[in-house]
């Protein structure tokens, strides 16, 4: 017992405390159990996967490394797109990731999903009112490839996701033309299966390894990593990951130029990441590596403001020119570098805003309530206008219908 | 992608959960082969089975492998084209085996080899079987073995994920996968290899269980109720309960009199309880059970030839044999 009784108000006290503190002690208890048995449960697992690794790893790699290039989508083709442009993509990725969070699908199923429609967006025209129906038959095939089947999310759910934009039947049917035009060839090794393995290898912690998870989703934003090899991806953002926590760099043998270049593209793509990602991030399970991160660059910010006062602004590594998402460079239209250099506006997609309005010269109306906001129009021909004003979503439902 | 009418569509094969096989024939070269019909369901698109299947499938190329063709496409069906197999393992031993269904041992060793030389080639492509059984091994006429219905198969990682536990026809399913262990690896595909080879010296499935727990009290009965001292960490599996009855492991050459001592030996490596004990389809094609085979002979012939040749260029480089070297270049 606690204290001594003087009172009845004390014994009232006592009382209630008593059981409290037992159902405590057994959940603590049970608590332990548990972690014990899922401790021991992992150890047969690392055992197994030591011996798997001894045996097969060499072959697999082998394997890997040959899939890898096999199924690494071209940016460059992707540039031929007519229609759908640079800067509508992260509003589809904000829309992946959290469609891929709301179903708690595997981390990397989103990998897959964003390869799939990068790859059938190097192969096919889209339209850019199918370009949210193609990352969705990406998702579903990802999630069947990989997930549990009571996780594949179904296609009324996807339906309800883009507020009703399609009919059912459009998600079957371009399911199954992106499985014909990728000729059944599904299997790729995403960014995770590098990373586990290096991770495994240099012993990182767990924060290490959500900062590079983190890394490598901020960069499927980005049109420079599109081709970008997994395996190099991998390497980098844990690079970049263990740099950032103030962890020692590790001796995993030499760095070639890609490399090197995939470290400092991606160094310089970690300003203003999508809401949608940094807030992923902020949760204790993820370490809280968007805030961690955050600090980070602001920290850098202040050295480099402290090393230069006050202008020109200091180009180093970390701390060069803020991502530019939506410029599409290649069209000769996007690229006004005093624009883009000022642009301070995260990839946000702002509540209300409505993917369908997009189709402008569709009748039908979304189909979930939202708040109106000012139509964009003529986005594609200026796209840096665009993000001048008010971002408007162009993947309804990024935000308003997925809570976590 | 060829159209469903280059095929002819021959009588009935099976029927799975999934899909119903049919025997086909190219109308244009008259060459047999199987045609395995899955339903499209309308709500749910093309099943995730027929996704992993095929996709992995496409990965895997083996003589010891069946080989996928073509995938047609229709409106509410999809249909897998492969070469075409004169009947599965099961069927052999119905209709070629001994009064009981056993196989002679020759026959056995090929098989056995051929089975592991295919799952060893899937493991190294990080690809898992996870349905091997009788009737999902397709037989030649030439008395060749290939790994067929991939539609539970998945691609695993390093280090492993969890999978479902619901995975593996009961008969053939491994003790750590039966105990709820959602880490299992390539040693649940040898579990099954070791199930199948018993049965092919018998004619009767090793372990036929009627649930979970009947299914393990059999693999205990004969391999011993393993307990924390025998396999540390069991009891923390999610469907261990203590068993009533501890039995003690049994003499496998005595209730396997059909087997060789060498063919035990290999047996007692793949029916290990405990997973990470279990040997890797790699090694068990090194086992010296095989050194009879025919292939592995010449195997093993040309490789000691390619040592003699190499001896002999290295003793000319140096002038002089190898073990003369000590005298000075």
């Amino acid at each position: 017992m606690a204290y001594p009784s003087h009172t009845s108000d004390d014994t009232f006290f006592v009382e209630s405390d008593e059981p409290c503190q037992q159902q405590q002690q057994r959940i603590n208890m049970r608590d332990a159990a548990k972690m014990i048995a899922r401790n021991k449960q992992e150890m047969i697992a690392n055992e197994l996967s030591r011996l798997a690794g001894d045996e097969y790893l060499e072959d697999i790699m082998q394997h890997m490394r040959h899939m890898e290039d096999e199924t690494l989508p071209d940016a460059n083709l992707i540039d031929m797109q007519r229609e759908i442009q640079w800067f509508m993509r992260p509003y589809l990725i904000d829309f992946l990731i959290e469609a891929h969070a709301a179903f708690s699908l595997l981390p990397e199923t989103l990998f897959l999903t964003v390869n799939l429609l990068d790859r059938y967006c190097s192969k096919r025209v889209v339209y850019k009112q199918h370009y949210q129906l193609v990352g969705c038959a990406a998702l579903l095939i990802a999630a069947k490839y990989g997930d549990k089947k009571d996780r594949v999310p179904q296609i009324n759910e996807l339906n309800n996701m883009c507020c009703g934009l399609y009919d059912a039947g459009m998600f079957t049917q371009m399911e199954m033309h992106v499985l014909n035009t990728l000729d059944w060839n599904i299997g790729h090794p995403t960014v995770d299966f590098f990373t586990q393995l290096i991770v495994a290898e240099e012993r990182d912690t767990r924060e290490v390894e959500h900062m590079a998870a983190y890394i490598c989703e901020i960069a499927l934003y980005h049109r420079d990593f599109v081709s970008t090899k997994p395996s190099i991806m991998a390497r980098a953002s844990l690079a970049l990951g263990r740099a950032i926590l103030g962890k020692p760099e590790v001796n995993d043998g030499e760095w070639d130029h890609v490399e090197n270049v995939t470290l400092l593209t991606l160094s310089q793509h970690l300003h203003q990441p999508s809401v949608t990602l940094s807030r992923k991030y902020s949760s204790t399970y993820y370490s809280r590596v968007s805030a961690k991160l955050a600090d980070f660059l602001a920290q850098q910010a202040a050295i480099a403001r402290r090393g230069a006062p006050p202008s020109p602004p200091c180009e180093s590594a970390l701390t060069s020119k803020p991502a530019n998402v939506y410029s599409t460079p290649h069209k000769g239209l996007g690229a006004v570098p005093g624009v883009a250099d000022g642009y301070m506006t995260p990839p946000i997609t702002p509540d209300g805003a409505c993917f369908g309005q997009m189709k402008e010269y569709q009748i039908v109306p979304p189909r979930c309530p939202l708040t109106p906001t000012p139509p964009p129009t003529h986005h594609v021909s200026y796209p840096q206008q665009h993000h001048m004003a008010a971002g408007p979503s162009y993947f309804e439902g990024s935000q308003a219908h997925m809570a976590y | 992608m060829a159209k469903p009418s280059a095929f002819q569509q021959l009588e009935k094969l099976g029927e799975g959960t999934y899909a119903t096989v049919y025997k086909g024939r190219n109308r244009q070269t008259g060459e047999l082969v199987a045609l395995k019909e899955i339903h499209l369901d309308s709500e749910e698109g093309t099943p995730s089975t027929a996704i992993r299947e095929i996709s992995l499938m496409k990965e895997l190329k083996h003589e010891n492998i069946l080989s996928l063709v073509d995938v047609i496409h229709t409106e509410n069906k999809l249909m897998l084209v492969s070469e075409f197999m004169d009947m599965d393992l099961k069927k052999y031993m119905d209709t070629r085996g001994g009064d009981r269904g056993q196989l002679d041992p020759a026959t056995i060793k090929s098989f056995v080899y051929q089975l592991l030389r295919g799952i060893a080639y899937c493991h190294e492509k990080r690809i898992l079987h996870r349905d091997l059984k009788p009737q999902n091994l397709l037989i030649s006429k030439h008395g060749v073995l290939k790994l067929a219905d991939f539609g539970l198969a998945r691609a695993f990682g390093i280090p492993v994920n969890t999978f479902s536990a619901e995975v593996v026809t009961l008969w053939y399913r491994a003790p750590d996968v039966l105990l709820g262990s959602r880490t299992y690896n390539t040693s649940i595909d040898i579990w099954s290899i070791g199930c199948i080879m018993a049965e092919m010296f018998t004619g009767r499935p090793l372990f036929p269980g009627t649930t979970n727990e009947d299914e393990l009290k059999r693999i205990f009965r004969l391999l011993g109720t393993p307990s924390e001292r025998t396999w540390p960490g069991i009891s923390h599996l999610p469907e261990y309960k203590p068993q009533t009855t501890v039995y003690p492991a049994q003499d496998l050459a005595q209730v396997l009199p059909q087997i060789d001592p060498l063919g035990i030996d290999l047996l007692k490596g793949m029916l290990q309880l405990r997973p990470e004990k279990r040997i890797s389809a790699a090694d068990a094609l090194r086992h010296a059970w095989f050194y009879d085979l025919p292939q592995v002979r010449a195997q093993a012939q040309l490789l000691q030839q390619q040592q003699l040749h190499q001896q002999a260029q290295m003793a000319r480089t140096y002038g002089g044999t190898v073990q003369g070297n000590q005298t000075g270049y």
